[in-house]
């Protein structure tokens, strides 16, 4: 039944453009929940570093899109350390997330910031107590981390990323920016 | 362009709604729509553009319906196991609203087909199911400039946006630099 929600949605929205009339869902991006039976709505705006609409475009033409989506960023030991390329906005943290199979999410706040908010299906080992050996993580899975901004977390993806684990993402701007882009309900603060 | 006598009774109650009236009706039978995915969300977005009289509807699915989509890409049937998906959903819209003008094609959309055909619609309604299909998409809908009406769905949940880069706003490629590291998506 949500293909049909969510196809009848879609069917209005051309049905509006087509009439010219109403209020379009550009620069919106509107989230269905069918579990939780709730719409959120995000703002979305233009990225001026976009590759295809930004200002200084590195695509021009069609390129081979299978090679494209098979093309995963591959950290290896050797290189430098550079904590930018593990960094994922609130929406590509959360797609990456949704469609990962191996996917394990790690809170790495302290027990007080938990209880105020955390993401659903997020697991709590906070910084005070990190460490990779005593974790329990697999290095087969990809690990996911959050904290309150992100300066935390990236710290716990450096000791893991020491520690030889390479599937390794981290929430730019941390659980206050996902309460701003994904979800509007959760407290800030 | 004008309505035939069939057609205003069928839209009657359309013409009557001061958001749609004649002027409106025309604009929906002048449009030419382009749907990507005859699946879960172009059967219900397939019946419903027939039904409001969008002009010329183009369909483009490379799938056959299987008696596992049964349960959820409504415009097939049990007796449509086999058959082209575009052929299933054509006969769906057109049992209904037979003013319309259907265009199938049975094709995997790909970068050689893909820019001659957007130049033929005035808007792109993506309904597919996977990744390498909606980067070429969202290039190809820039590259031509029509405003692209995207819908995507995984386990429970759905997303649904407009990008028109054209007119200022984001492109998919905005949200989305990277396809997720695990490109799964059932369709
Ligand atoms: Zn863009």
């Amino acid at each position: 039944m949500l293909p049909g929600v969510v196809g009848l949605i879609q069917a209005t929205e051309v049905i509006k453009l087509i009439l010219d009339n109403g209020v379009p869902l550009k620069g919106r991006l509107l989230l269905y929940d069918a579990m939780k039976m709730n719409f959120k709505e995000v703002s979305v705006s233009k990225d001026p570093e976009c590759a295809l609409c930004g200002i200084s475009a590195t695509i021009t033409e069609l390129i081979d899109y299978t090679k494209f989506c098979d093309a995963k960023p591959v950290t290896s030991a050797q290189e430098e350390f550079n904590s930018e390329s593990f960094e994922l906005s609130p929406f590509e943290f959360k797609t990456a997330l949704e469609y990962d199979p191996t996917a394990v999410l790690i809170d790495v706040r302290e027990q007080y910031e938990w209880e105020i908010c955390h993401i659903d299906g997020a697991r709590l080992i906070p910084t005070s107590s990190f460490d990779p050996k005593s974790s329990g993580l697999s290095k087969e899975s990809s690990i996911y981390l959050y904290c309150y901004k992100g300066q935390r977390s990236i710290m716990a993806l450096k000791e893991l990323w020491k520690a030889g684990y390479t599937n390794l993402k981290n929430l730019k701007g941390g659980i206050d920016l996902w309460a701003e882009d994904i979800d509007p309900d959760m407290p800030q603060y | 362009m004008t309505l035939n006598n069939e057609e205003i009774s069928r839209y009657s109650r359309h013409l009557t709604l001061p958001e749609v009236g004649m002027g409106g009706q025309l604009k929906l039978k002048e449009a030419k729509i382009l749907m990507v995915g005859a699946g879960g969300l172009g059967s219900p977005l397939g019946m419903y553009l027939g039904a409001v009289g969008i002009g010329k509807l183009g369909i483009v699915d490379f799938d056959v319906v299987d008696h596992t989509n049964l349960h959820r890409q409504i415009a097939h049937a049990a007796s449509d196991e086999g058959r082209p998906k575009v052929h299933s959903l054509r006969d769906t819209i057109l049992a209904g609203n037979s003013n319309i003008e259907i265009d199938v094609h049975n094709t995997r959309l790909d970068r050689e087909n893909v820019m001659e055909l957007f130049e033929q619609y005035d808007v792109i309604a993506d309904g597919s199911d996977n990744f390498e299909t909606r980067y070429l998409i969202n290039d190809a809908a820039y590259f031509t400039k029509k405003p692209l009406v995207s819908a995507s769905i995984f386990r429970f949940h759905g997303q649904i946006t407009i990008f028109d880069p054209d007119s200022g706003g984001p492109c998919y490629r905005c949200l989305y630099s990277e396809p997720p590291p695990a490109a799964l998506v059932p369709s």
